[in-house]
């Protein structure tokens, strides 16, 4: 398919006659990635990694998170400007907020609840947080999907946020110039100015593996192979149920692009060569970068300046795609999610008309360029204080002050939620911005 | 030549495809593919690779786990006795 009519989904709800189809998806989209990176070639050469496996690797970036910075932060930071977009009949329309995160605060109180807060949502609005690894937020996606296409609260949205912090150190070898920090945030209703998803088009693949996991709040334990390989078996099968919900689904023909979970990019471009070598056929290694460069490489342009961006990492994705590529109305978009454990689902969405205006709106990749650089020395300095940024304590200061000249690029145009510390086991946040700075 | 021995010229063969240069007789035995030079990546690709030539449908994860190169080719090994029924 090149050219698509909206209403020609390849929908798997047979619509009655005479009844339309339901529109429901993505209204707006946002991700926020931290306020400082480290180029990836500088950490190779300050641990000592071999330069050869950043072929491999393709990454250029990786956000490194602040000591004033933790999911809660970028979850707001990630979900305020799509707020502050919003008329207030719009703000208390927002029914639900769903977290999705892998570095959890406490056993009991969500981050949701923290982020319910910072973003002044509604007293009525649902709140609750859920937990599958880097699969949490499309699950929650699909879930508010289905109930705002229920039409059992006619003009509700939902706020779905994927947010993350990386605790990796030199330790991890080769899986630390990978690991991103930030979130992705998703409005969800009836108005999908940014991707309406197709009706019933999704397929889902899950499975018992321990390929990696978050035992602690302080460390992440991985078998690179094992990981690597669930990945790969959780897109053929969940491609494998799509398709045989939705009559006539072809890995080559039926997306216009491909936007996927992505732990680096090397992985994506060696899954997507695998899925066209086995799903349609296609080998020559000509036709197989050329449908990449393509159809697969314009997701990737973010997430290889930030990292694995864990629950955000595919709407981090996609938001790459819509913002370099320009699809135009009416492509369709697959996507693919995965998270360890494992669980998985490919489902697809048709690009709105608006969906340029709405993320170029957001200049997600002016933010990305505005992060400051650090050196390796400046990064290694962090790591101490933000691995241990997920560990409960009684009493906690984080000193602003010292991070506010690297805020600067972002906080001369817009607020900023800064984590300040902890204050018996209640975890304390500010606004910060040029013009107000925090704790004046 | 023995299946086995068909196997074990398709391992070196895959494995040599996706790290050319590599000196084909330590493709053998107690060797890890990790031992002679394959990234995570390159482990994909050889894999995938060997099932697509020795046309096998297998999930990945079966291959998670396999200590050495004689282990991989003992599995495939066995899943080529499997489809042909013996």
């Amino acid at each position: 398919m090149t050219a698509h009519d909206p209403h020609d989904t390849p929908a798997a709800v047979p619509a009655g006659e005479g009844v339309p189809v339901p529109r429901f998806g993505i209204e707006a989209l946002n991700v926020h990635c931290g306020v400082a990176r480290i180029p990836v070639p500088a950490l190779f050469a300050g641990r000592g990694l071999d330069l050869a496996r950043l072929a491999n690797v393709m990454m250029n970036n990786k956000s490194v998170a602040l000591p004033c910075e933790d999911p809660v932060t970028h979850a707001v930071n990630a979900a305020r400007p799509l707020i502050d977009r919003m008329t207030p009949a719009g703000r208390e329309a927002i029914e639900l907020l769903v977290t999705s995160t892998e570095s959890g605060i406490d056993y009991s109180k969500s981050v949701a609840s923290y982020v319910h807060e910072y973003l002044g949502l509604s007293r009525h609005c649902r709140v609750l947080e859920v937990k599958q690894a880097c699969y949490g937020a499309t699950a929650a996606l699909q879930l508010a999907a289905a109930h705002i296409a229920s039409g059992l609260s006619p003009g509700a949205k939902a706020l779905v946020i994927g947010t993350d912090v990386s605790l990796v150190d030199e330790g991890a070898q080769y899986t630390e110039p990978a690991m991103g920090t930030g979130a992705a945030a998703l409005v969800i209703g009836d108005d999908p100015r940014v991707l309406a998803l197709d009706p019933g088009a999704f397929g889902t693949y899950s499975y018992e593996t321990f390929d990696s996991a978050r035992p602690g709040p302080t460390f992440d334990v991985a078998d690179a192979d094992r990981s690597l390989f669930a990945y790969l078996d959780c897109l053929s099968g969940s491609f494998g149920a799509y398709a045989e919900r939705v009559e006539g689904a072809d890995f080559a023909t039926t997306f216009d692009h491909l936007a996927m979970h992505t732990p680096f990019a090397g992985l994506v471009r060696a899954a997507h060569r695998k899925m066209l070598r086995e799903s349609s056929g296609v080998r020559s290694p000509e036709a197989v970068e050329e449908d990449f460069d393509r159809r697969v490489a314009p997701a990737l342009a973010y997430p290889r300046e930030v990292g694995n961006l864990c629950s955000g990492s595919l709407y981090l994705a996609l938001a790459g795609l819509l913002e370099t590529a320009r699809p135009r109305p009416g492509d369709r978009v697959g996507l693919f999610s995965y998270g360890s454990g494992c669980a998985s689902e490919f489902y697809s969405g048709v690009v709105d008309a608006r969906a340029q205006r709405e993320v170029a709106a957001l200049g997600i990749g002016r933010s990305l360029a505005a992060r400051s650089e650090l050196t390796f020395e400046e990064y290694t300095e962090l790591l101490g204080e933000t691995r241990s940024c997920l560990v409960p304590e009684r009493e906690r200061r984080i000193d602003v002050d010292r991070y506010v000249p690297l805020l600067d690029s972002f906080t001369k145009e817009r607020e900023l939620l800064l984590h300040t510390g902890i204050d018996g086991f209640h975890r304390t946040y500010t606004w910060h911005s040029a013009d107000r700075p925090a704790g004046r | 030549m023995t299946a086995r021995a068909r196997i074990e010229e398709v391992v070196t063969e895959t494995v040599l495809d996706i790290l050319p240069g590599l000196d084909k007789d330590r493709v053998r035995g107690r060797a890890h593919l990790r031992d002679l030079g394959a990234d995570s990546v390159d482990r994909v690709e050889i894999i995938v690779g060997l099932l697509d030539r020795l046309a096998i449908q297998e999930p990945l994860a079966s291959f998670a786990d396999l200590p050495d190169i004689d282990a991989l080719t003992d599995l495939l090994h066995e899943l080529l006795d499997e489809r042909s029924g013996r």
